[in-house]
């Protein structure tokens, strides 16, 4: 690969300065969630998330600089040494809170799940412009995309881990309704989802199905699961218009605020910083997505167009589910806040896909070799 | 080629362009309604939850669980759980801190309020991590707390189980103790159960059963309105006492150790060599276990860590000693299997060894004249086993000695066991680059030298010589059961190993130990009884002249440090033994006017209950039985 100095011209350096404004309010409100703390390994969450941050920009970087045509030429080897990661898991992989989600890799551990939300977006988006077809795709078009997606979604079900599953679905629903589907196929698919729902309320464990009900109904089980949401309900609430200040807000350093570095970091934020703050992270994530999306439409070929859909895609619902839940107006499942929630796999591979996302947007004009 | 391949056509951009129009509604569509509902939850209901946040209107209280019991094997309650109340303080919720202690000492009408100030330094002071005031406050100050809560925001009450060590001293090492869990705890804790201000296991039984003992908290979620006071509970989750533990122990039979031992440093260890249960684990002196209530005071740390004679060590695991004449055993079992001696075998003992320039002496100057195997054991004469000794060499001895479970942990169910030693010429070339002497040899055969056994690793080996050769994990724990008496895991008696050692030989041996108590001219005729046939060897072993005399060690025993530990170790009756005693007296002189004594007391107290079955034991500690469970409701 030849070095281009138009690379350098296109740089997408609106992306970054979003990307970059969005992880620097995620570090203080960690610092925040930690700061009144018993544990001392709480206290120094921050200190763990800056590292992860720089790590992250270390792969962003090289998720632009090779040129996204060549990784897409192994789309498929890299989805399935995920593939290979999340069995590992499955064997060896180790357990915390009863849900065996990660492996040591040199010392870290890492959670395959999350990477594999990327390596899948990469090899549907390969697969689809492979068989790009003129009319909507039947059902049988999508056999096998749909089986490259239920592989992970069954080895993350098991973990478990009902949210990160659910959003490999997602992902793939949403680059299907982007490629066009027939009216029928589509009808066909929510038939048999209808029936599939019921039948999977009983795979679902025990917390899992809590968790639906309390959604339904949050005062039925004050002091369990709809304990979370209660209390993110009156900490955001509390916040009113301009926010009790940072550090200050007395939910999240009283500790009523469950999960507060992970799941629920945004309850914090909105506490502190009251609806002024939230609306600005909002429209941080707002600006995110609508470039995701401008950089699909001008994306130089259709592969391009694929991959930043995907990828905008799964930014958009983890911030609209992960919101939406702390909100209250979807159930808790466990989706973290894209650059917000602590944790270093997520915060890696996201970068990574905001790296991909430059990487389509800073080759757009340059021809192919 | 693929560049045309790869453009998008005039229908297809098109497409393209309406999906892009309709994801983008979408997506504002779907941002735009958690703005919303942000509006709806911060400006429109902001002031009502701000009001309720403000109030706390929902507090978490955590209600602490009972701790286990601990019960000996006759189910007496070695340890039981008391309520305590503590005062505590929340600083966030006030703004002038000083005003609120004034009121309360003048409440207290006495102004000894007794705080730590120096948790109110600014950087310290965490506005809602509560501060403990006082521990265990009387009736009165209780009733004036709850009675002004108003006047003293930020001023709450907590009830703490506490422990309540009827043994006390006796049992100090095998209970261990509790305290509240440390910063360093917590942040080793895996199972992530644990949570600041838990009661936790520190040392002994307490620490090793700590997950079943503790039990498990209870939540208590009240309403609360704007003067801080509870209107009414929403929701309880009631908290589950711990579970009970029964040990092998018997109060008796620990108290009368306890007793014999008389505060002097020392050891006492019973085992039933028929299951390996321990039915004393004693260690002299101890501590008061209550100390630890609540968090020790520095002046009484200073003074335990401090003491010369180390109170905090359990000696019965970990104090390792030479095991002198009780190692002969060991010796005779490996020269008759080996087939290099037979009973009737005779050296002559003329009051000492040579060999090359140096002489080793035998305990008695006179000499035994020529002697054989039997009357050797009964009277110890160390130049007949410096002879079988050299026969065996170094690592034939290591061999048999580890056999009988000496120098490895026994695998007793207590924290911080420690190793022995059982040297070998390998251990020594790798330990101090020089070869095996054969002088050490000799100085091995009778229990000196590099040897160095805990007092339960030898009543473990002579278990196993008064059962026939079985060699038994030490039982400590019979079983544990929930408050309702539901069995929860019962630990069977594990045998470890066979030692390999004919029957004939272990029958020859144990007559030999039965002439030490009972014959004339043996060494342990003090332990004799006359209804119990007992057997036992005496064993006395040197301090000054220890190879390996760390300078800790010396240190350690500063009064009389020179003179010798006396050992004992037997067990009876000698044909159908039940009970097996191991008791070593530091720094106390002979073998057999020492150590063998206060064996003679245990097996007294043993077999005179034994007698008179009906005769319900001595009221040890108190009259606790299992009537107190549930003392929070």
């Amino acid at each position: 690969m030849k070095f281009d100095r138009r690379l350098f011209i296109n740089f997408d350096w609106m992306l970054l300065l979003v990307v970059l404004g969005i992880s620097l309010i995620g570090l203080l409100n960690i610092y925040s969630t930690g700061f009144n703390q018993v544990y001392a390994k709480q206290e120094f969450l921050y200190v763990k998330q800056i590292q992860w941050i720089v790590i992250g920009l270390v792969f962003m970087t090289a998720a632009f600089c090779v040129d996204y045509r060549f990784i897409s030429r192994y789309a498929y080897l890299i989805y399935g040494c995920s593939i290979v990661l999340l069995v590992i898991v499955f064997f060896y992989g180790y357990a915390t809170r009863g849900s065996q989600r990660w492996i040591l890799l040199g010392g870290f551990s890492f959670q395959p799940s999350e990477l594999v939300k990327l390596t899948l977006i990469l090899a549907l988006a390969k697969y689809f412009d492979h068989h790009r077809r003129n009319e909507f795709y039947r059902l049988r078009d999508l056999a096998v995309p749909f089986v490259i997606t239920l592989a992970p979604f069954l080895l993350i079900l098991k973990q478990p881990d009902l949210g990160t599953a659910m959003i490999l679905l997602i992902i793939f629903f949403s680059l299907i309704l982007f490629i066009g589907v027939h009216w029928k196929s589509l009808a066909w698919s929510a038939l048999v989802g209808l029936v599939l729902i019921p039948a999977g309320w009983f795979l679902l464990k025990d917390y899992q199905k809590d968790r639906i009900m309390t959604f339904v109904n949050p005062e039925s089980d004050p002091l369990g699961a709809g304990y979370h949401v209660i209390q993110s309900i009156i900490a955001i609430g509390s916040g009113g218009m301009t926010g009790k200040g940072f550090l200050k807000g007395t939910q999240t350093q009283l500790r009523f605020l469950p999960e507060r570095h992970t799941d629920f970091v945004f309850s914090v934020f909105a506490e502190e910083w009251g609806f002024l703050g939230g609306m600005v992270l909002l429209v941080l994530f707002l600006s995110l997505i609508l470039w995701g999306l401008k950089i699909a439409l001008h994306a130089r070929d259709y592969n391009g167009t694929l991959i930043a859909v995907g990828i905008t895609a799964l930014i958009f619902w983890e911030v609209v589910i992960n919101i939406g839940m702390v909100l209250g107006i979807l159930p808790v499942v466990g989706i973290p806040l894209p650059f917000l929630s602590y944790g270093g796999s997520s915060m890696v591979v996201l970068m990574t896909c905001v790296g991909l996302l430059m990487n389509v947007s800073m080759r757009r004009f340059i021809l192919q070799p | 080629m693929t560049e045309i391949r790869n453009q998008l056509n005039g229908h297809e951009t098109s497409a393209l362009h309406r999906r892009f129009k309709i994801m983008l509604v979408i997506v504002v569509a779907a941002l735009s309604l958690l703005a919303l509902r942000m509006w709806y939850l911060q400006v429109i209901e902001g002031e009502e939850l701000k009001q309720k946040s403000e109030n706390n209107s929902i507090r978490i209280r955590k209600i602490k669980p009972m701790r286990g019991l601990i019960m000996d094997t006759h189910r007496e309650v070695l340890v039981d759980s008391q309520c305590s109340f503590d005062v505590l303080f929340v600083p966030g919720r006030t703004r002038n801190i000083q005003s609120v202690f004034d009121q309360l000492g003048s409440l207290y009408q006495d102004a000894s309020l007794n705080f730590d100030r120096e948790v109110f330094t600014p950087g310290r002071l965490r506005p809602f991590v509560p501060i403990r005031l006082e521990r265990n406050v009387s009736r009165e100050k209780l009733a004036i707390v709850e009675t002004h809560t108003l006047d003293l925001p930020g001023v709450t009450v907590d009830v703490v189980p506490v422990r309540q060590y009827l043994g006390g001293e006796m049992m100090a090492h095998l209970i261990g103790y509790t305290g509240e869990i440390s910063p360093e705890e917590l942040d080793k804790d895996e199972s992530e159960t644990y949570t600041s201000g838990d009661l936790i296991g520190k040392s002994g039984i307490e620490k090793y059963l700590d997950p079943y003992l503790r039990g498990k908290s209870g939540i208590e979620q009240v309403e609360i309105n704007v003067l801080g006071k509870e209107v009414r509970v929403l929701g309880k989750e009631d908290p589950e006492p711990g579970y009970n533990v029964v040990l092998t122990i018997d109060a008796l039979l620990q108290k009368v150790a306890w007793e014999a031992l008389a505060g002097k440093p020392g050891a006492v260890v019973a085992m039933d060599p028929r299951d390996g249960s321990v039915l004393a684990l004693v260690s002299s002196p101890a501590y008061d276990p209550t100390l630890f209530n609540g968090g020790i005071s520095q002046e009484d740390w200073k003074k335990l860590s401090g003491d010369p004679f180390h109170p905090m060590e359990d000696r019965a695991i970990s104090g390792q000693y030479p095991p002198g004449s009780t190692y002969k055993m060991i010796v005779a079992a490996a020269a008759l299997q080996e087939g290099l001696i037979t009973p009737e075998t005779s050296f002559v003992c003329n009051g000492s060894y040579e060999l090359g320039n140096r002489t080793y002496r035998c305990w008695h100057k006179g000499g035994h004249g020529r002697i054989s195997l039997h009357r050797a054991i009964v009277q110890s004469c160390d130049v007949y086993f410096y002879n079988v000794g050299k026969l065996v060499g170094v690592d034939k001895l290591a061999e048999y000695a580890r056999r009988f479970g000496l120098g490895a942990p026994t695998g007793i169910d207590l924290p911080r066991e420690k190793n022995g030693m059982i040297p070998t010429r390998e251990w020594k070339q790798m330990r101090y680059k020089e070869p095996w002497q054969i002088g050490e040899t000799i100085s091995l055969s009778i229990g000196q030298g590099y040897n160095l056994v805990t007092p339960l690793q030898l009543v473990t080996a002579y278990s196993a010589l008064a059962n026939g050769g079985v060699v038994w994990r030490p039982r400590l724990i019979k079983q544990i059961e929930a408050v309702d008496g539901q069995v929860i895991k019962s630990f069977a008696p594990e045998r470890k190993s066979v030692v390999p050692v004919s029957t004939g030989v272990i029958e020859q041996l144990k007559k030999a130990l039965w002439g030490v108590v009972n014959e004339e001219g043996g060494t342990g005729r003090a332990a004799q009884r006359k209804d119990a046939d007992v057997a036992g060897k005496t064993g006395t072993s040197q301090v000054i002249s220890l190879p390996n005399n760390e300078k800790t060690r010396k240190s350690k025993y500063i009064p009389s440090r020179f003179r010798d530990h006396a050992l004992f170790t037997c067990f009876a009756p000698v044909h159908n033994p039940e009970i097996a005693i191991a008791v070593v007296a530091e720094n106390a002189g002979h073998g057999g006017s020492a150590a063998a004594p206060i064996a003679r007391k245990i097996l007294d107290a043993y077999f005179d209950r034994k007698k008179s079955p009906g005769k319900k034991p001595p009221v040890v500690i108190s009259d606790h039985r299992m009537e107190h469970q549930g003392l929070l409701h």
